[in-house]
């Protein structure tokens, strides 16, 4: 049998074309030219940086990141280079190596967020913008932006109204119910959402009677939030009519094709880039033999087939 | 790029202490002294992340690794026998260290002697002789790993040993690294004075090292640890508190760095 088509679509009227539904997820590989050297780039589905702040950030105090049961914690504090760092050094370098570029956005205000949605959209090569909504709102008591629609609805149509990028939502799962707060992105102009970002979790030394991260608390990733992915997934992407990218513990093609069965479009991989740095890679061509061995001919027939 | 590596050796040489030898041509044709691995313990998903492990030395187209046991990752990894068993590794990463100093000491602090050994060697190689090596461990016994074997190969190498154990035994130095590291240093005429320090060890000896040095006047080079997730300079994981203010990768800046470059007040052990 022929290889099976891998190619996918995300969003209709600002569509991201990819040659195959798997992007390595913010945070998880860096600008990308850190994996240079370790993976052809240009045979990945997408990657989505590092969050990029108007200003550079030093991030926070280490420990920053500890191992648990079959995941991790991080509180790396946002630290990145900053939006003329990222025009300058990172965006032009990255672009030639052919693969769409999503540029993850940090802001603490709406305006922050409106003001680096403009830089991004007279920079070639950006494929997408993906928003991390999961931030706190600063000017607004810090609660993150993320757990209630209203919000999340602001942000979305004031960047929305700044660009004609493809705008895609990350969501964050650390909410009572995810489904609102993804209908609020959808009605504000989002084309895509993704999720989700980490869960909020803390990991302790019980002998040192002292919080193993150094910002006592932290983000959850890696196989042990697979579930909590799925559910999530699932649940939105019944529930709006634009498509979602999948992602939380993915590390293999099967795995990756549990979300597309909930109905993600595309999926994201990242805590596994740590276990492995070509995991984009192998999990594609796993996906791949998936579908070979499922006896299909195209990935999409995967999306949303699950039958319950 | 990641790849699979065969285990050749994984042997007890001390008290806790292993030696691991792996065949990875590529990365043993590239490696150099300062520099480390990231290591993959078990195919499984507990536990989950690779670990940094300096490396110890290159033979042929094998890599050897000397680690001791610390926690659940290790403990697996002591367990692991050779034979069809292959383990996922890539690199080698990181700085390692500027070998183009004239009249070095090498200083190395318990486990620190890991990378040590891989530096005498390759300073050895290019002709040094009578190279000065300050070692320090708590006891006596832990000094090399605890491997009488490590203790007898580098002892019969062309260098000025300076031994140092916080408890009184057989060595000549007790106390902290400084009761050796000082007479190393001034064991140099001033006409030729030591013309740097290159050092691996725990984050406080190394701290000490650094004060030693900056009142000696004589530069300073610290192989770093700190816990990583990639290796790659991605996760930004593993930063250490830099001079001047904000944070300096291990993994990329480092794990070999100027300790003129870290902001020592605000590193914790």
């Amino acid at each position: 049998m022929s290889q099976p088509n891998l190619a996918v679509t995300v969003g209709r009227q600002r569509p991201v074309h990819l040659k195959n539904p798997v992007i390595a997820a913010s945070g998880t590989f860096g600008y990308g030219l850190e994996y240079l050297g370790q993976l052809d780039l240009g045979g990945l589905g997408g990657l989505v940086t590092k969050g990029v702040s108007l200003n550079p950030r030093q991030g926070n105090p280490p420990p920053r990141i500890c191992e648990t049961a079959a995941g991790m914690l991080n509180a790396i504090g946002l630290a990145n280079v900053g939006l003329e760092v990222f025009l300058r050094d990172k965006l032009p370098a990255l672009v030639p190596h052919g693969v769409p570029v999503v540029v993850n956005l940090y802001g603490e205000s709406v305006a922050e967020f409106v003001e680096l949605a403009r830089a991004l959209d007279q920079a070639p090569g950006v494929a997408a913008l993906e928003l991390n909504v999961s931030c706190p709102n600063v000017s607004g008591g810090g609660m993150a932006f993320g757990c209630q629609p209203g919000p999340v609805g602001e942000i979305t149509s004031a960047v929305r109204a700044a660009t004609e990028l493809p705008l895609w939502v990350k969501l964050t799962p650390n909410v009572g119910d995810i489904v609102p707060i993804a209908l609020a992105a959808q009605a504000a102009g989002a084309d895509a959402l993704s999720l989700i970002n980490t869960l909020l979790g803390m990991a302790i030394d019980a002998r040192n009677r002292r919080p193993r991260l150094g910002n006592v608390v932290g983000g959850l990733s890696g196989p042990a939030i697979k579930p909590v992915g799925l559910r999530m997934v699932w649940q939105v992407a019944r529930s709006v009519d634009i498509p979602v990218v999948g992602m939380g513990g993915i590390i293999s093609g099967e795995d990756a094709a549990e979300y597309l069965l909930a109905g993600a479009s595309a999926v994201q991989v990242g805590t596994a880039n740590f276990l492995d740095p070509a995991a984009c890679r192998k999990v594609a061509e796993e996906l791949a033999q998936f579908c070979q061995a499922q006896g299909m001919g195209d990935v999409n027939e995967l999306v949303g087939g699950l039958e319950v | 790029m990641s790849d699979w590596a065969a285990i050749k050796e994984n042997k007890q040489v001390g008290e806790g202490v292993y030696r691991l030898r792996l065949t990875a041509p590529a990365i043993a044709a590239q490696a150099q002294p300062g520099q480390f691995i990231m290591l993959r313990v078990s195919h499984g998903l507990d536990p989950l992340l690779a670990r940094p492990f300096s490396i110890h030395g290159v033979d042929g187209d094998d890599l050897l690794i000397l680690y001791k046991v610390v926690g659940k990752g290790t403990r697996l990894l002591s367990m692991v026998r050779p034979g069809n068993k292959t383990l996922s590794l890539w690199g080698p990463l990181g700085r390692g260290f500027n070998l183009d100093v004239k009249r070095p000491v090498l200083v190395a602090g318990g486990m620190g002697i890991a990378p040590i050994v891989f530096l005498a060697d390759t300073l050895l190689n290019q002709g040094r002789k009578k190279l000065a090596f300050v070692h320090g461990a708590v006891t006596g016994k832990a000094l090399f790993g605890g491997s009488e074997e490590l203790r007898t190969t580098l002892l019969g190498r062309d260098l000025e040993p300076y031994l140092a154990s916080e408890v009184e035994g057989e060595e000549r130095y007790y106390g902290l690294i400084g009761v050796a590291l000082e007479p190393a240093l001034s064991s140099f005429p001033d006409s030729s004075p030591c013309g740097g320090v290159l050092a691996c060890g725990p984050l406080p000896m190394l701290k000490a090292v650094a004060q030693i040095c900056a009142r000696h006047k004589v530069p300073c080079q610290v192989s770093l640890e700190a816990p990583m997730a990639c290796g790659l300079g991605a996760c930004l994981g593993c930063v250490i508190p830099a001079a001047g203010g904000g944070y300096v990768r291990a993994c990329q800046e480092g794990p070999v760095m100027d300790a003129a470059l870290v902001d020592w007040e605000r590193t914790k052990p």
